[in-house]
Order: structure tokens, then sequence, then C-alpha cells
């Protein structure tokens, strides 16, 4: 038999486990759909108003999104990061309750299980972040068909790269309880400093950021890669981009290829 | 890929399922398994009866190529467990000790899983999944969640999956621990079945000697050591003691025979416990005292008393492991 069809049996055999553990988690998809309408409801339309170049009544710079445009495809990114890393929580399941050996045993390397559960888990995370798109006209966000199937690319690749970072979390984490903390120290720290809900400069023209914002916030914003992912969804969803447009795409992939080596090299190690 | 042909020296090694040559492993400093050399024959049920520790587990795992040997090497139906590991894997189909069913998934879900990873053909998969499921006799659960059957179900279904790609070797780990007699004894049913149909290999480990009375082979370990090996008969022949169990006709007849046979054990409130081992002596014994005896009985060795004999304790404490089993069970139905 041809080992090439048989090892893309295998790949689908394990996405489809993903897919189908997921639709039955009722509560995680409870979660993709109350985070992003929390955000945008409530974060977006509060600060909506405030979301002005004014000071003390005097217009110094002219913005040209309302807030809810700009928190938008920060909210994607959010929610694809959540249930991506989330998704370590299967890796640890699998792992504690006994299922992997099932798959350890099984004819398919190492490598190639790894690929299926990340392909798994990056297409959840998409749907959890495509979920979000559906709010784009109630954010005044008009999408082109164009627009949106570059923003879904982009969002598989970023989702594929934060689930291998969710594995390698995993590799290191020995219990639920334990991650549980871990992923909220990990994930709001970073969504937080990726220039989401705040841009890197007031007037988005980047000529007063340093004095606007304490350095070393400016720093710790520049340094996160959810910065660019947030900054290269943008670029599509909305039309702006605080940084050079191929940078986001440049660091997207790059995540996803670093991430996923250091999850396969993890995971041929148990 | 195409394997070179078999070779008249690879022919004749066909017959062997499994060879194991001078394995060691060690876990944090500790032997595991020591030195071990064994061969399991085609078509053989072979048993690993052992104490808990006993090494059994991690022989297994390394068997299924789940952990590399620190020391000698084992071939899996002709394929060496680290230099070729997807062949070996291919051969193969584990039960393990506790379950690895996803309990998310259905019964034919968590089959069609398992014939997709192991790259089956979807019409060879239909046919295949309906027949191990027949064969375990859960045809009528097939859509039901795995979370919702009991231990039994759970148990029988595993070994459906590890059957689903027609494997030459079969790994039971503790298979029916936990199990009802009545399930242990139809699981062990479809298996002997099996065995003779399809020439399946069964290498079983235990610790029940329940379990391992219909197997061909018994391998007794113990500190990672092969301490004895053979047939259930005649391990009992070699380390089993016979005794005859007999009633005397009144207490008369008792004492008559406690004078002739100072070794009588007394049995229970009027019987005696004669050491029956050697056959000339029971029948000069029988002959001389035939008339003044109301029950004369031969009880045989049995493999319990082989393993207590050869190292020198219990198995293990049967109340307290039935207890952990169903403590495990318990926590897992409960967290899943």
């Amino acid at each position: 038999m041809n080992p090439i069809v048989m090892a893309l049996r295998g790949l689908y055999g394990v996405w489809l486990r993903e897919i189908t553990r997921a639709t039955r988690d009722r509560a995680q998809l409870i979660g993709g759909i109350s985070r992003p309408l929390i955000w945008l409801l409530i974060l977006g339309v509060g600060l909506n108003p405030y979301f002005r170049g004014e000071v003390y009544g005097e217009v110094r710079f002219v913005i040209p999104y309302t807030y809810l445009q700009f928190l938008f495809p920060a909210v994607i990114v959010l929610n694809i990061m959540y249930t991506s890393i989330q998704f370590a929580v299967s890796v640890i399941w699998d792992r504690e309750f006994g299922f992997l050996r099932e798959v350890l045993v099984s004819p398919m390397p190492r490598w190639l299980i790894l690929l299926g559960k990340v392909l798994g888990g990056a297409t959840v995370a998409t749907l959890h972040g495509a979920l979000v798109l559906i709010l784009a006209r109630f954010a005044d966000v008009t999408l082109s068909l164009e627009q949106v199937a570059l923003a879904l690319l982009l969002m598989f690749i970023l989702a594929f790269g934060l689930t291998s970072f969710g594995v390698i979390l995993a590799a290191r984490v020995r219990s639920f309880e334990g991650f549980g903390v871990f992923s909220n120290t990990v994930i709001l720290p970073l969504y937080f400093t990726s220039s989401s809900i705040f841009p890197l400069d007031p007037a988005l023209t980047r000529a007063q950021q340093a004095v606007t914002y304490p350095e070393w916030l400016v720093f710790l914003v520049q340094i996160n890669p959810i910065t660019y992912a947030v900054d290269a969804l943008r670029g599509v969803l909305i039309n702006f981009n605080q940084f050079a447009p191929a940078m986001g795409v440049g660091v997207i992939v790059a995540m996803a290829v670093v991430f996923f080596v250091v999850a396969t090299i993890d995971f041929a190690r148990q | 890929m195409t394997s070179p042909q078999p070779g008249p020296e690879a022919q004749s090694l066909s017959a062997i399922a499994i060879s194991v040559d001078g394995l060691s492993a060690a876990y944090a400093g500790k032997t595991v398994l020591d030195n071990l050399t064994l061969e399991i024959r085609r078509g053989s049920s072979f048993a690993l009866l052992g104490p808990n520790g006993a090494g059994k587990t991690t022989l297994l795992n390394i068997l299924s190529t789940l952990r590399r040997p620190d020391g000698g090497s084992a071939r899996v139906a002709g394929a060496d467990v680290v230099r070729q590991q997807t062949e070996a894997r291919r051969s193969l189909g584990v039960v393990f000790q506790d379950s690895s069913l996803d309990d998310r998934l259905t019964a034919w879900e968590n089959l069609e899983f398992h014939g997709l990873v192991y790259g089956m053909a979807p019409k060879r998969r239909r046919e295949r999944s309906a027949a191990v499921l027949a064969l375990v006799e859960l045809e009528d659960w097939r859509d039901e969640i795995v979370r919702s059957f009991s231990g039994g179900m759970r148990r029988r279904l595993e070994i459906a999956r590890a059957l689903l790609h027609e494997p030459q070797i079969l790994f039971l780990d503790e298979p029916t621990a936990g199990l009802d007699a009545q399930t242990r004894v139809r699981i062990w049913r479809y298996l002997d079945e099996l065995r003779r149909a399809r020439d399946l290999t069964v290498l079983t480990t235990t610790h029940y000697i329940e379990e391992v009375e219909g197997a061909d082979t018994i391998c007794i370990i113990d500190h990672g050591k092969i301490i004895a090996q053979g047939s259930p008969e005649a391990l009992k022949a070699q380390y089993g003691s016979r005794w005859l169990h007999l009633t005397p006709r009144d207490q008369a007849a008792l004492e008559a025979i406690q004078a002739a046979r100072p070794d009588a054990q007394p049995l229970g409130a009027h019987g005696l416990a004669l050491p029956a081992d050697d056959g000339a002596m029971t029948d000069a014994f029988l002959a001389t005292f035939r008339d003044r005896l109301v029950e004369v009985r031969f009880q045989d060795p049995t493999l319990e008393s082989v393993f207590l004999s050869l190292t020198g304790r219990q198995l293990r404490d049967r109340a307290d492991d039935q207890h952990n089993a169903d403590k495990a069970a318990g926590r897992r139905g409960g967290r899943r």
C-alpha cells in the first residue's frame, strides 16, 4: 500500500478527532462566542466615544478609525490565542488519561501525529476567530470576500503557531490546575501589550509615541510578537498598519515554523 | 517499501513471534529488567506472571517501542524494537493496563480513529470495525459515547480496537483486572478462537492466577528476572506438591493413619492431608487403609502454590487490588 496515502489517512484521523472533540465541548464554544461579545459590546462600545485625538477640547490629531474598528482585529487575535493555547489542555489530557499511548504504538511517526493534532487545534482556533468576523458589520467594518480570505489565511497560520506554542507549554506543565494559572499569566499580558486595546501612538503617526507613552511600555509592545500579528490583521481588515505590512506576515510565519519545530522536538522526546 | 526475500534462516525464525535477548532496563538507578532472555512461538499464548513491580509492564513497554531498553535487544515479528519501530508497531495490537480510549468519542469513532491511524482503506475500516464490534458484542452501542460505558464494556472495546488492524501479535497488559468473572471468561474465549483461526500470538501480563491457567507457556518473573518458565502442567509438576485429602471412618482409623504416616497434616475437624507426590507410597497407603476411609480426594498442585514456593510470597493481596482497581475506575469516570 502507498505509504503516503497511509500517512495522509493517519493525519486526517488525528485531525478529525480534534475537530470532533471540539464540537462536543460546549464550554469551549460558549467561551469562543461570549469573549468577543464582551470585548466588543462592553469594552468596545464603552470606550468608543473616548477614542479621539482631543485633549481639553482641543483637537490634537485626526484619527481615521473608531475604537470599535480599531479593536475588532485584536479581538479576533484574542479569540485565537485563547483557543490555541487552551489546546495544550487536550495534549495534557491525552497524556494523563492514557490516550497518547494509543497513538504512540501506532505506525504513525511522532511528527506526523503532532502535525495532525496541531492542524486540528489550529482549525478550531481559526473557526473561533472567524466567529468574530460575523460581528464585522456591527463594528462598522465592511469586508470584501478577498479581505476575508486573506484574513482567514493569516488567522490559520497564527493559530498554527500558537497551537504549537500550547504544545510546548503542555510539555512543561504537569497538571491541569497548573495550566489554568499558566495560561492566564501568558495570554492576557501578551494581549494587553500587543497594542491591541490602545494604539502604540495615539496620533497614529508614530511621531509622538515615546512622548505619550512611557518607554518601557513601548518597549514591551515592540518586543511582543502578538503586536505584529494584530498589526497584520489590522492591515487586512481595516487597512491600517502601525508597522511595515510585511513585518506582521513575517512574524506570524516565523512563529508557526519555530514553535512547530520546537514542539516536534519536545514531543519526540516523550 | 520492499523487504528482502527471507533466507532459509529467516524462514525458520518466523515460527518465533517475539524474541528477547539479554534485555536490561533500569529506572532511577534501580534494575527493573535484569538480562532477560526469552522466545515466544507464533500462535502461542504466553503469560508473564509476577507481582507488581516485577518488570512486566516495563518489558511490554519496550516490546511495544514505547521505551528503549538500556541493554540487550528484542524483536517482534522479526522487527527490531529500536531500529525498525514502524515495522514492529505495524504487527502489534496493544491493550494497555489503563484505558486508552477517547471517551468523548463513540465506540465507532474510536475504531474509525484507530483504522485511520493504521492507514486502513475506508472499505476495510468499515468491515473490520463491524466485525470486531460483533466479536465483543458491542454492536448495539456503536454510536454511544464511550464515557457512558461500564468498565467491562470499555475493556471489550479496547480489545476489539487492538484487533482491528489484524495484528500478528497481541499484547494484553493486565487485560481483565477489575472485570467480573463472566466477562473475563468471555474475553478469553474470543482470544483463544482467534489464536486458532489466525495464528495470533497473545502475550499477557497478569497477577491473576486464573487468567494464566489457559496459557501455553507461563513465565514467572520477579525482580526483573525469569524464575521459572513452562506449561502450567510442567510448572505444577516441577514446583508444586500434590496432596491426598482424606476423611477416616472413625477416631481409631484416624489414630492408626497418624501412626503409620507421621507426615500427615490435620485437615478440618476430622480430616487429614497427606503429601502424595510419591505415587508408589500413596498406592501402598490406599491399599492398606482403603476400608477405613469415608472420603478420599487428590488435591492437585495449583499455580498459586507454585508461585508461593518459587517466590516465597503470595502474588498480592486480592482485596486490596480490587479496591485499587475500583478506585482508579471511579476516578477516571468522575473526571472525564
